[in-house]
This record gives C-alpha cells, structure tokens and sequence, in this order.
C-alpha cells in the first residue's frame, strides 16, 4: 500500500515522505521537498555584504550557520583575514546556536516521539510547572471541545516510554529546555545582535566590542546550559537509548560520511577546527575537495537545469510541473556517492581522524555502556546521541574560547570588497555539512550558491537512480501502523530535518 | 474572546477605514477577563518561510510560551510543536479550515507564491489554497513576520515565485478579512504574543496605516534610539564596530517603525544597535526589496 507521511510535524518546514508498505516493511521511500522560494537567484546582482543578512533567511532555525558560512566565503574571496577577536566572536555565536539547536531538537522536536505526556496526569508532587500543566490538561480532556491539549495530543499511535517517572522527568525538562534554549540564544545574541537573525555578524568579525561585562554575561549564561547538557539532556538521551533499544538497528544510512569541520582554532581558513573536516567511506577519511567533487543532480528535482553541475556552475531554473520529479530537493553527491551529514557524520569523521580525544573518549565511552560498536552512531539513538556528544564538547569549548577573547582589541576589521573574485566558505550547521560559493563582477554578486545540510539527507535520487541518505535510512524499515508508521517517523526526526534549508 | 458577530461587525468598520485611508476608531472591551473555556484556537501555518518567526515565538518571557498555550490562547496545529503529525494533521486542520471546530484565528508564517503555487505544498494542497478556503471560516488573520505581511525576502527584486504577502493575497481575490500585520524579520516575540492577548481581552488594537500595531510600530526606530543623542551631536560611527550614531554605515533606522530601541530583544539583554550593528529595516514593508538598495554603505565601489 502506499502511505504519503506528510506533513512530517515537529522539523523545519514542509517534508512529506511517499512510502510504499508491503508485509508491514517500508518497501519504497521517496523524501519529497514541497517548498521552494529561489534565494541563489535572489542574490544576483546584490551588494555581496548583504549575503550574511540574505542567507540567514535561508533557516530562522540555524540562521548563524549561514552567516558564518557566507562570512567565510566573503573572506575567501576578499582574501581577508579574520581577526582574532572576531574568529573567536564568530566561534562563540555559532557554537551557542548549536547548543540551543541540539536541546530544541530533543526536547520539542523529538521527545514527543518517545515519552508519554499524559503521564503527568499521574503526578502528585509540587513542582509548579508540571501542576500547571496537569491541572490544564485534565481541564482540557473535560472540555469536550474538539482537539483538548493540542498542540501535545492527538499523537500517532505506538509505544511510548511506560515509566511514568521517567515520563514526568521528561516532561518537566522539556519545559525546563525551553527556559536553557532562551539561555544560549540571549549568549550568542549578545555579540550578534540578536536571535534569530543577527545583524553583527560580518566577514572578518562581529560588530560588538568584548568588552568584559559582556564576556561575564556569555560565560555565565553558557555555563547554565553546559549545567543542562551534562545533568539533563545527555541522562535523558541515555534513558531513551535504553528504553528503546531496538533504535540502535534501526534507521541505518547507507552510503559514507561526511563533515566540513566546526570551530576553527585560529583566523586562518586552514585552521585546525574542534571538528575536524573529512569524507568517510568504507572507514577511510579523505580530505574535502569543494571545487570538483561535489554535483548536483536534478533528474527527480524540479528543475529544468543541466544535472551533475558542480558548485561553482550550478544553475536553477525550476519547472513545476517536471514529469519525473517528485521534490524540490536536488540530490548532491560526493564524487558520484550518497553520504550523510549531521552529528553522526560529524562526530564519526573526527573520530577516524583521532583529531579530538575528548570526543574519542565520550564515543568510547557510550558504546561500552551500551555495548555497540562507534559505527552503529548510524541509527536513529546514535544521531541524538552523537547531539548529546557535540552540545558537550562544544559548550567546554565556549567557555574555554570565551577566555581568549581580548577586551582591548575590536571585534571586526576593515573590508574591502574587490571588483571581482571567488569564495568557498564551509561549516557544519547543527544538521551538518554547509558549504556558501561567492563570485563577485564589479563589486556585487554575479553568483551564489549554497548546498545545504538536509539537501544531502532528504536528498531524492540521483540520476543514477540510487536514494539519498534518509530514503536508505528508511527502506526496509518494521513498522507496526502502515497507515501513521511512528517508526518512520523516528527515522526522519532523528535527521532532524530543515526543508526550508534544503530547497532555499 | 470576540463573538463572530462582533469580528464581523469589525471587519466591516476596518475595511471601510481603510477604504479611506484613515485609522480604524479604538474598539470597546467585550471581555476583561481570559476565559479558559473560551480562549480562541489557533491555526498557525506555514508558507514560504524559514520557521524564524516560529523560533522567535519560542524566545517569549512574558508571557511564557508555555503560558500563551496554556493560558492565553489554544495552539489547535502548528507543524513545529505538534504531535500530531502526517494524515492525522491533515484532518485536524481541515475540520477548523471547513468550520467544523469553531472559531479560530489563522496566522501565517511565511509569503505566498502567487505565480507559482506549486512551490508551498501542504498534504497535496497548495498553501493558497489553504488561505482562500480559510478566508470564509476564520475569525481573522495574524500575519506573522516580513514575508506573511508584505512577501518579506521571497519576494526581493528578481524573485521567481511571485511571492506576495496575506493581505495582498486576499486583496487580489476581493476577501474581505482582517488581517493584522507583525512584520519584522524576524518578528520580536512580544508583538505577537501582546497582539494575540490584546484581541482577545480587548479587540483589534489600533492599526497603522500598514495594517501592524500602532501600539509596537507608530514610531521609527530612529526617534527613540538610544544613540539619537550622538545623531543629535552628530557623533557617527565612521567604520563597523564603532560607537556612536550608525547612519553613515547605512543605518535603516530612520525608515523603519518599529519599537526596538525601547523594547531590546532576547530578554532585553541586547538589539542590533546595541551590538554596533546597523539597522537593517527588517520590520520596513519594503525590507531587502531592491538589489540597489543594499543594507550597508560599506562597498564604496559598486
């Protein structure tokens, strides 16, 4: 039977998922991307320092991302060199948008997958939000209006965590994250202006001044979600890997790995980075090559475009009404191959790599706790769990990075745009790889492109016929209900999926 | 909240104002007091956005998000925090979009694409089509951001999607609905949250001109900027990361009403000025429109 999944509630934007069951196994699944609105297009033409402020629109989820990545695209065409407060600032900014994206992630985006809120029905304790919340869900099921307690019911059917402890705990750090999300937002807001979409980010640095009152505020704030991260979110990943056992199995992608790299140590662009960049296939790393490697192909993508351009020659013409299409989403590979990108793409290349022992030793840790190998990080507990790993890694490197600021020194420097000139500008987005290409023709934009993070998870076929990372993730899958499959709906929310990323 | 009745008598007042280009009169208080019984639902939808203006919701504190769920109104669907979820969505949207679940106020998140209505797909449907069938059963539209109000970036110079805002939208097809404009890009949490208590508890709030609160957009971000002063002085920032007034860098302030440099954002901890950033005019109709109107005078050479 076919089964359309969409709208995929609780991700970015507009997903539906075409599946084909049979025997209650997913046979067939096409991830279809229903929203396009064309901003490569839209940045032709334009002042090149409007494309940190124009890209951020890209996602109002993960808008530093963009910026940064934009920002580091305009510094490699400029050949400008960031300063050192201003990498730092950049750090600091895109590092707290990670950490309030893992958290909202989990707790609203993925939680309601897993824990049962009406078990806050049973509660007897005084904790005032979680009596807020019974005494208004009791009051909603009395009702009798249609709907009581939306958003949180109605739900798909399936099973959900039957500790009623560990539901009410759930439940009160879902609340409790809302609080800590706010926490990291008003960090990076602090030298970006504000959140979403900060105006302080520039090539080269942040408009806003370290000044030490403001380095005091940051730490104190990320310091809280640090709190969180350890004391909360990676116990309650914990709690769900062992309630759900089985999801270490399920929902495996089926072609390599790959990762841009995050945080860099220094100003320069080759800097060493807290992540380390790589492409990982068959347990082998190799460095990213962005000028030739990565095409997209457009045979099932609504575009009349040329298929398998690279970056730097891609095109966008749409065509609607495109016969073998079935999304808006173009399927990028990498030198011909599907790959997954994300934090387990993140944390597994840094892995093979050796290029940060804290991170070995968390990786090492969970997988002796939970007895499986780091490969099984490719599964629906492995992607949250490799969250829990880089929201703790990075909120250590804030703090830390935070103390080298220098009060003295501003946070930005001169630029200067020149006639012409071409730039790459790589980062990892909290969902994974992001890549921004700039070239510019008398002092503006003649062409931008971006390839973006779940363009290459909810990729659709390639020319060559083969599926993209999460339509392998989901091929094969058990599910219980054919008609709302909250298996596969796991699945997708464990890419956390961005459509309004992905098409742009 | 607001019987229909009394929407209707409204929107027959409002549109007449607007006709002639004057202000709608201040509406009396049909309610003091929030109902829980009787708060209104909401169905919040999606379009050609980026969730920003969602994510901004998220960042309220007073009221909470939390307490606008669950004491200021009901949140019916909204594709980011729900549940529900597939099919099951669907029909949960299509009984309020039909008229059978009672009132509810509709806002929108994102522009409409106008000349391409296969770009915004809900379940098989286009979102326009979403909007047109809701024009007959919702009790008025919040549109919440640039893009919902006036098309925001999907619409800039160049676009290829036709993207237009709610009001244009139904402007075009002769609907003849309140719709309250939030613009801003994002939107500050407050201006909707407030929005949305004030018709409950009051009725429609006093509009601009533009169709947004006067009570958050009749002055320029310029006229109550704490650097007025330094204008005044004429103390201008000369390059990025200086203090002092940021005209020269290509400040929008001067253009853009809003109430950002009395209501600072992220828990009134910071705004764009306050971290040397220039205004960018997000909060202005005619936000990021023109590809020669860049947001910063800092490329000299172009």
């Amino acid at each position: 039977m076919k089964v359309d999944l969409g709208p995929v509630t609780r991700l970015e934007g507009h997903l539906n998922v075409k599946t084909i069951i049979t025997n209650n196994i997913v046979e067939d699944a096409q991830c279809v991307g229903e929203m396009f609105r064309g901003f490569e297009v839209i940045l032709r033409g334009r002042d090149p320092l409007d494309a940190q402020q124009i890209t951020q629109r890209i996602c109002g989820v993960c808008p530093y991302a963009h910026a940064i990545a934009s920002s580091y695209a305009q510094e490699n065409a400029y050949n400008l060199t960031a300063s050192h407060n201003g990498r730092i600032l950049h750090n600091l900014i895109q590092g707290a948008n990670h950490l309030y994206d893992y958290l909202l992630h989990f707790y609203q985006l993925s939680a309601l997958d897993f824990v049962d809120i009406t078990a806050v029905l049973k509660y007897t304790g005084k904790d005032s939000d979680l009596v807020k919340v019974k005494a208004w869900i009791t009051a909603e099921l009395a009702s009798g209006k249609p709907y009581p307690a939306a958003p949180f019911l109605p739900r798909l059917s399936g099973k959900y965590v039957d500790n009623d402890e560990a539901n009410i705990g759930a439940l009160k750090h879902y609340l409790e994250s809302m609080e800590i999300q706010k926490k990291a937002n008003r960090a990076s807001a602090i030298f970006g202006g504000k959140f979403p979409h900060a105006t302080g980010i520039f090539p080269g640095g942040c408009t806003q001044n370290p000044d030490i009152d403001l380095i005091v505020s940051y730490q104190s704030l990320i310091s809280e979600v640090r709190d969180f991260i350890h004391q909360k979110y990676i116990p309650d990943l914990v709690t769900v890997a062992q309630a759900f056992p089985e999801y270490w199995e399920i929902g495996q992608s089926k072609g390599g790995f790959m990762s841009f790299g995050l945080l860099p140590f220094s100003p320069q662009s080759d800097s060493r980075r807290l992540f380390a960049p790589g492409v990982l296939l068959n347990g082998t790393v190799s460095a990213v090559d962005l000028e030739e490697a990565i095409t997209e192909d457009v045979k099932y993508a609504k575009y009349s475009s040329p298929s398998g351009l690279n970056v730097r020659n891609g095109e966008l013409d749409p065509d609607p009404g495109k016969a073998s299409a079935y999304t808006w989403i173009k399927a990028p590979r990498y030198n011909g191959q599907m790959v997954e990108v994300g934090p387990a793409a993140r944390v597994l290349v840094d892995y093979h790599q050796g290029n940060n022992q804290e991170l070995k030793n968390m990786v090492d840790h969970f997988a002796k706790i939970a007895a499986i190998t780091p490969e099984k990080l490719n599964s629906v507990i492995g992607r949250h769990l490799s969250r829990g790993i880089c929201a703790a890694l990075i909120a250590d490197f804030l703090l830390a990075e935070s103390e080298r600021l220098d009060p003295s020194k501003p946070g930005c420097v001169k630029i200067d745009i020149p006639a012409t000139g071409e730039g790459y500008g790589i980062t990892e987005a909290s969902r994974g790889a992001l890549l921004h290409y700039i070239r510019l023709k008398d002092h503006k934009i003649e062409k931008y492109e971006c390839v973006v993070p779940t363009t290459w998870n909810c990729s659709p076929r390639d020319d060559k016929g083969t599926p993209g990372a999460m339509e392998t993730a989901l091929i094969g899958t058990k599910v219980e209900t054919p008609d709302e499959q909250i298996e596969s709906v796991r699945i997708v929310h464990s890419f956390d999926p961005c459509l309004a990323c992905a098409v742009h | 909240m607001l019987d229909r009745r009394e929407f209707v008598k409204l929107a027959a007042a409002l549109s007449t104002a607007f006709g002639i280009g004057s202000f709608p009169a201040p509406v009396q208080a049909v309610l003091n007091k929030i109902d829980p019984a009787t708060i209104p639902k909401i169905i919040y939808l999606q379009g050609l956005s980026c969730s920003g203006c969602s994510i901004s919701l998220l960042q309220a504190e007073s009221p909470s998000p939390l307490s606008m769920i669950t004491d200021y109104s009901q949140l019916a669907f909204h594709a980011d925090l729900s549940a529900t979820s597939g099919k099951q969505a669907l029909k949960l949207i299509d009984k309020f979009i039909s008229g059978q679940a009672g009132d509810y106020i509709l806002a929108v998140e994102g522009a409409i694409p106008e000349k391409m209505p296969d770009a915004c797909v809900i379940g098989h449907k286009t979102f326009a089509a979403y909007l047109e069938e809701a024009a007959k059963t919702m009790t008025a539209a919040v549109a919440i951001g640039s893009c919902a109000c006036d098309g925001g970036i999907p619409a800039a110079e160049g676009n290829l999607t036709g993207a237009i805002g709610l009001q244009e939208f139904y402007a075009k097809r002769n609907i003849d609905k309140i719709v309250v404009n939030i613009r801003g890009c994002s939107v500050h949490p407050d201006w909707v949250w407030h929005t949305i208590v004030h018709l409950v508890k009051v009725g429609l709030p006093e509009l601009t001109e533009d169709g947004s609160p006067e009570l958050f957009y009749s002055k320029t971000v310029h006229e109550t900027c704490p650097r007025y002063h330094d204008f005044q002085q004429e103390i201008f920032a000369e390059k990025l990361g200086d203090q002092g007034c940021l005209f020269k860098l290509g400040c929008l302030g001067p253009l853009t009403k809003a109430d950002c440099s009395s209501r600072w954002w992220n828990g009134g901890r910071t705004w764009c000025i306050d971290a040397n950033a220039p205004c960018i005019g997000c909060a202005s109709p005619s936000f990021a429109r023109k590809k020669n109107v860049p947001f910063y005078r800092l490329n000299n050479k172009a």
